[in-house]
């Protein structure tokens, strides 16, 4: 049933791996003149090895952004909303140990957006509870009344959670669609931080309606709310880059699009026949049940026959980020394990050759750490060795001097040029207005690359132990996200990266007395590692005043996001006057698994 | 699709979700020969401990 890709995501393809493959030659070519003056030796080899497959990488990513830049994207003009969707739709919030008052304004205010379209009697809301902690679990009862008070939601909104979270989320979405799947015809699936214009939701079915071979569709979430230097950076990253990068993604990927797990829509006979995950044989990390599952589940769809569409023109999907870095991390420690899970289905029977890519990109995107880190650990000792202990010296000959700065420059031009561009474009276009101007943009973009800079080597180390972790077969389980809490104190930083502190100083120490002519080259990694718990704890801070990263919902946010605000606010406040008592979980409300 | 499902508006029902069954057979991910593997290799172990 598998049908041929569009001419425009081949030609795409080819041009993405070929200017990918070209970038790593041309690196090897100026390592091996880099690498010539003492001769080659195994560690040249290992290196050149190293440098191709990291440049590879990091020139995909490059093409991804140049493919956004100056392809066309396919905008496909708005259906009008009004018009009467036959198809009914279950809006899915999956939730886990959640703070529940957000979590339930969010959904009164995509009910409200869609009660003023008209169009409420064609969605439902479930939220799929798989919350563990029993006084959590007493909250979500009492403000899921609330919320169909506030609604009156009364049987089109549901709540059931269930006593064991098998399967985890995907385990969750699984358990609605065998119980309540025939009911619908589609499914948003949301996370739990999830928010959705009401016209949004609309038009993703319209367009799934407009095409029967569709099964899935994917919105790219602008991610909204932040508060912390960290969160604003992150939010500004994905809301002033990440529509570009979304839009050579989706040239790339074609009908073989990415599911990325929330803010998406499945067709529910398509979803339900193509997505029942299998335990994987073994046991965890490496089996199990499977963590990253949106992966999969698109490539299963697209095994199926079904086509998985990224639709970077649909706006109005917005969802939160980590507020600082150590949720970052554990959010980062789990989609590791999950996408090296991911090695376990490179080669699974019937897969596109285009999904398995997609795979292996995922797996790469964590093993990228630790190349580097070998990339830079064999360049040590290649210059501890060397009789001219240097690892780029001016006592090499010119050419290869040259060589290793061309290198080292163009390393740095293939991670920010595309940012420039995209900076230039939007001044070109004006739509650097809607983040401030392209002065404000132009300092925010040198200010995310400065702390980049400091929080990279810091990734870098956090994302090696995550891959040893995991290689050495240790679990990580699956967390909950603490959305609400932003600041970590320095003492908190200090208990969360003492380790990293110790192994970039001990990593100095070996540099000074290996090789101390390295030492420039060293700090800037070494360096951000052992400040690491004053970058968590100074980048945690608010960073609400500043004019740096202004995002558009900032400064103009959608009839959604107010609407919830003012829900939340009036909620809280009623709240706090009523001194809400929760009670206990009244019997038969629970344990529906 | 037909929608023969009816939503139950009275009382504690109201928080339940719709019952309509929907079949999601699971998919095969792996290989027979990595299960037959397994399976043999869990035959061995389970003699092994056994004896």
């Amino acid at each position: 049933m598998a049908k041929a890709e569009t001419p425009s995501a081949l030609l795409a393809r080819i041009a993405a791996v070929g200017g990918s493959g070209a970038l790593a030659a041309g690196a090897v070519f100026l390592f091996i003149h880099y690498s010539a003056p003492d001769g080659h030796d195994v560690l040249d080899f290992a290196r050149m090895l190293l440098v191709a497959l990291s440049t590879f990488w990091i020139g995909w990513g490059a093409s991804t952004a140049v493919l956004g830049l100056f392809a066309a994207t396919p905008h496909r003009p708005w259906t009008d909303e009004m018009a009467p969707a036959r198809g009914r739709t279950a809006i899915l919030i999956p939730i886990y140990n959640e703070d529940p008052a957000p979590v339930f304004s969010r959904v009164a205010a995509m009910n409200a957006s869609l009660v003023k379209l008209g169009l409420a009697d064609r969605f439902d809301f479930a939220v799929l509870s798989d919350t563990t902690a029993m006084d959590v679990a007493a909250e979500e009862v009492v403000w899921f009344q609330r919320l169909l008070e506030a609604t009156q939601g009364q049987g089109r909104m549901f709540y059931r959670r269930r006593e064991a979270n098998i399967g985890k989320k995907a385990g969750n979405i699984e358990d609605f669609v065998r119980r309540s799947g025939s009911a619908y015809d589609y499914a948003i699936i949301l996370d739990a931080d999830s928010l959705l214009e009401g016209s949004t939701m609309a038009e993703m079915v319209n367009r799934m309606e407009a095409d029967p071979e569709l099964g899935l569709l994917q919105t790219v979430p602008k991610i909204i709310g932040a508060q912390s230097l960290f969160g604003r950076v992150i939010q500004f990253c994905a809301n002033y880059y990440g529509p570009t990068y979304s839009s050579g993604l989706a040239l790339l990927q074609g009908r073989e699009g990415p599911f990325w797990g929330h803010n998406a829509i499945v067709r529910m006979n398509a979803f339900a026949a193509s997505c029942g995950l299998p335990v994987l044989s073994g046991k965890p990390p490496h089996g199990g049940h499977i963590l990253s599952h949106d992966y999969v589940e698109a490539a299963l769809l697209a095994r199926n026959g079904w086509k998985v569409r990224l639709d970077p023109d649909l706006g109005g999907s917005y969802e939160e980020g980590p507020e600082n870095l150590v949720e970052f991390a554990k959010r980062d420690r789990r989609w590791c394990q999950g996408n090296l899970q991911h090695r376990r289905l490179l080669m699974a029977p019937g897969f596109h050759m285009w999904n398995r890519f997609v795979f292996l990109q995922g797996i790469m995107s964590y093993l990228g750490s630790p190349l580097w880190l070998m990339f830079l650990i064999f360049s040590m000792l290649d210059a501890s060795i060397l009789t001219q202990p240097s690892y780029i010296s001016m006592r090499l000959l010119p050419a290869s001097v040259l060589a290793g700065w061309a290198l080292l420059g163009g390393t740095f031009v293939l991670l920010t040029l595309p940012k420039f561009l995209i900076v230039l474009r939007g001044a070109l276009t004006g739509e650097n207005r809607r983040y401030g101007g392209t002065f404000k943009v132009i300092a925010s973009v040198l200010a995310e690359i400065a702390l980049s800079s400091l929080v990279a080597p810091v990734m870098l180390a956090i994302q090696t132990r995550s891959v040893f972790q995991v290689l050495f077969g240790l679990d990580g389980g699956w967390p909950a996200t603490r959305r609400s809490e932003s600041r970590v104190r320095l003492g908190q930083a200090w208990v969360a990266t003492s380790w990293l502190v110790v192994a970039g100083s001990i990593g100095l120490v070996i540099v000074l007395a290996l090789a101390p002519a390295s030492l420039a080259w060293a700090l800037p990694v070494a360096g951000p590692m052992i400040l690491a718990p004053l970058v968590i704890a100074g980048s945690s801070r608010s960073n609400v005043s500043s004019d740096l990263f202004v995002t558009e919902q900032e400064r103009s946010p959608s009839p959604a996001i107010r609407e919830r605000q003012w829900i939340l606010s009036s909620w809280m406040g009623e709240s706090a006057k009523a001194s809400l008592h929760m009670p206990a979980i009244p019997a038969g409300r629970t344990a529906q698994a | 699709m037909k929608h023969d499902v009816e939503f139950t508006n009275a009382g504690m029902a109201q928080w339940e979700l719709p019952n309509a069954p929907m079949a999601m057979p699971k998919q095969m991910l792996e290989r027979p020969q990595r299960r037959f593997i397994s399976s043999l290799r869990l035959f061995f172990q389970t003699a092994f401990s056994r004896s």
